[in-house]
């Protein structure tokens, strides 16, 4: 039984072994475009109040007006269609065993959570959310501020059937003699 | 005191004066150059009212002392498998601790507690604050009986014969003692970066200190720099630097001795005593299952002297420590051999492990770094010295760097490894300090994986494992492999539902 043998015995499995990569993600809802484009448009709406009054009263920025107002519609041009690009990106997964969720902006990072690693679950509904029925799920491990994930966008009534779903499991990792 | 703390009970009474001190202690450390300051300008009637001030705090300190030692009362639930402390003065709190989730138990003696002959004691836990319990006086009996309750609560029925026994262990030969000799080889090896911040911030204490004195003697600043800057000819920066550069060793040797002082390690049945200090002797008990992170490391000196520093890391969650907090969930080793790093390493995994297939970065992991590191900064430079005179004669050193980076970032690209086998994931990675991290795959929270646009034709992708004591990354890995490599690492994590502490 040395170690070796061992593990090429496991090597053929891992062909056969469930592949990550290929599971079909479900998108977030819809809507769930309209509330980043909510949240886009306040943040630009202060952004432009601040820049406005600078304009305004220094002397010195407005000089430099051009410069600043072009700039400025670059930003906003450029992280709508960020935001737009990684967007279509989003997408998760609920395995019977795990949770995955794709995102990213730039680089394309998958995070997957062992639910018998799930130390608790947060539903969250924030004011927009709630006034086109979304929420937003977040799942805690003990791997800290990074391993964690947060999915926004998801239909409210489904993301209270995951966190339900996702509790029972949890309570059945913990009592497992029921698991039979 | 031979109980087995099932009924509240108060600290030992001298913990009063411990309390005290310790109060004491932080109001002076705040106020010590005020006081300095106040000092020297003050005349002399005044001096009276300085001593009452002092006379004032002490009282202050004993009397709260009192009042923190009447209310802070410790049990031990044997039904509920907890640990009840009561403490507070105004407002009352109560701070549960279930047993099981206590990660070390430390009992620690300062000179103060060395002088009165008393202990301390601390209960790390791995609670999502980070809260910790600290006993400040226990006598040296209750101590080692609590921390056994402590630690071993599978078995409430058969405690008692069990805990003389325990105790007879601790009398036993440890099995890895650190002799004199090899800690001044650790301290003239490792550790440079920790003593230089300590430099470093003493002397940023000290200059931003002294400057305020200054203001308040209102001495001529310009009379000090201008003596100043006259002692900085060429051959005394180099005196100054090599001053400097003693200063650190010494700093360093003395840090590692105050440390590590007779460290020994004593195998208990389920768990691991760690002893080691100066003057303040502390002793550690951990639990190897509750090990995270297992890493040693080893530089060119160490290597060519045989020895290497092994780390134990445990779980530490994140924002709500406080900085020398986490630092406390990583217990060093330094200066084992690599028999005795063998020996520990199978304690805590079970095994020694064994590397197992390796996987190795592609050529692009040295893009970015020299890019952002080497290139941007030398052309940057480049830029200035052509267009300034003064710099131009520098020109020289751009070279330099540019080569000592080119090879330190090959070096750490030689070195980015990530050895897999069926119990163990090996992680190697370092430039001067080459570093081997082990993990367990049951030890793994989650997992990111993540590949930037670019690289998708060429399959090059990274990989983060999040762990409860810190993340392990591989970067610009064959994406294919290591997206079998997850897949995996999650059948191992779910199939067994192994508990990972």
């Amino acid at each position: 039984m040395s170690a070796d043998s061992l593990f090429t015995n496991e090597t053929i499995d891992l062909d056969r072994l469930p592949k990550y990569e290929e599971i079909l993600l479900k998108q977030p809802h819809p809507d769930y475009w309209k509330i980043i484009c909510i949240n886009l448009t306040i943040f630009f709406g202060i952004l432009a109040i601040i820049t406005g009054t600078l304009l305004l009263l220094a002397d010195d920025v407005k000089r430099q007006a051009i410069w600043i107002i072009s700039s400025y519609f670059v930003l906003l041009a450029a992280s709508f269609l960020l935001f737009r690009l990684s967007f279509k990106k989003r997408g998760y997964a609920l395995r019977k065993h795990d949770m995955l969720y794709k995102s990213g902006i730039i680089a394309e990072s998958t995070t997957i959570v062992p639910l018998n690693r799930i130390q608790h679950i947060e539903l969250n509904e924030g004011l927009f959310s709630r006034m086109y029925n979304l929420g937003s799920l977040q799942l805690f491990t003990a791997g800290g501020q990074t391993g964690h994930i947060r999915i926004g966008g998801i239909a409210i009534d489904e993301a209270k059937s995951i966190r339900d779903l996702l509790l029972k499991k949890l309570d059945m990792l913990e009592n497992p003699e029921t698991e039979a | 005191m031979d109980n087995d703390f099932s009924k509240p009970q108060r600290e030992s009474a001298f913990g009063i004066v411990v309390m005290g001190a310790h109060t004491a202690l932080q109001i002076a450390k705040g106020t010590f150059f005020i006081f300095i300051a106040a000092f020297i300008q003050m005349p002399i009637t005044t001096f009276t009212y300085l001593l009452l001030g002092i006379a004032a705090i002490l009282l202050i300190s004993i009397f709260f002392s009192y009042l923190w030692y009447l209310n802070f009362t410790f049990f031990l639930n044997k039904e509920k498998q907890e640990f009840v402390v009561n403490k507070g003065i105004l407002n009352k709190d109560q701070l549960i601790i279930q047993l099981d989730k206590i990660q070390q138990v430390n009992i620690n003696q300062n000179i103060l507690q060395k002088i009165i002959g008393v202990y301390g004691l601390k209960i790390d836990t791995a609670g999502a604050h980070g809260e910790e319990v600290s006993i400040r006086a226990i006598d040296e009996t209750s101590a080692y009986n609590l921390k056994e309750h402590l630690l071993h609560r599978t078995n409430a029925a058969v405690v008692t014969p069990e805990i003389k026994h325990q105790n007879h262990l601790t009398e036993e030969a440890p099995f890895l003692k650190i002799s004199t000799w090899t800690l001044f080889k650790v301290g003239l090896t490792s550790n440079y970066g920790q003593s230089l911040g300590l430099l470093i911030a003493f002397f940023y204490t000290v200059i931003y200190e002294g400057r305020q004195l200054l203001d308040a003697f209102k001495i001529n600043k310009d009379e000090i720099q201008s003596t100043v800057a006259g002692m900085l000819t060429i051959i005394s920066v180099f005196i100054l630097i090599a001053c400097l550069l003693l200063v650190l060793l010494v700093i360093n040797l003395v840090r590692t001795f105050y440390k590590y002082y007779e460290l020994e390690i004593t195998r208990h049945k389920n768990t691991l005593l760690l002893s080691s200090g100066l003057i303040a002797k502390k002793n550690t008990l951990i639990s190897p299952n509750k090990v995270q992170i297992t890493k040693y490391s080893q530089n060119y000196f160490q290597k060519k002297m045989n020895m290497l520093n092994l780390s134990l890391k445990q779980a530490h969650f994140g924002q709500s420590k406080k900085g020398h907090e986490m630092q406390g969930n990583t217990l060093e080793i330094p200066g084992c051999n690599p028999t005795e790093r063998d020996e520990l390493l199978k304690m805590i995994l079970g095994e020694a492990p064994l590397f197992g297939k390796t996987f190795i970065p592609d050529w692009r992991f040295l893009n970015l770094p020299i890019f952002f590191k080497l290139i941007l900064p030398v052309a940057i430079f480049l830029i200035v010295a052509f267009n300034v005179a003064e710099v131009k004669p520098y020109m020289g050193i751009a070279i330099g760097y540019f080569l000592i980076g080119i090879l330190m970032i090959y070096i750490s690209y030689r070195r980015h490894r990530i050895s897999v086998n069926q119990d163990f994931i090996i992680k190697k990675s370092g430039i001067w300090d080459i570093s081997n991290e082990i993990v367990m795959p049951n030890k793994i929270q989650a997992i990111t994986t993540f590949q930037y646009p670019w690289h998708k034709g060429v399959d090059v992708g990274h990989l983060s494992l999040h762990t409860a004591a810190g993340q392990i990354h591989f970067k610009y890995g064959n994406y294919t492999e290591i997206k079998k490599l997850v897949n995996y690492w999650l059948y191992q994590i779910e199939q067994k539902n192994e508990d990972w502490m």
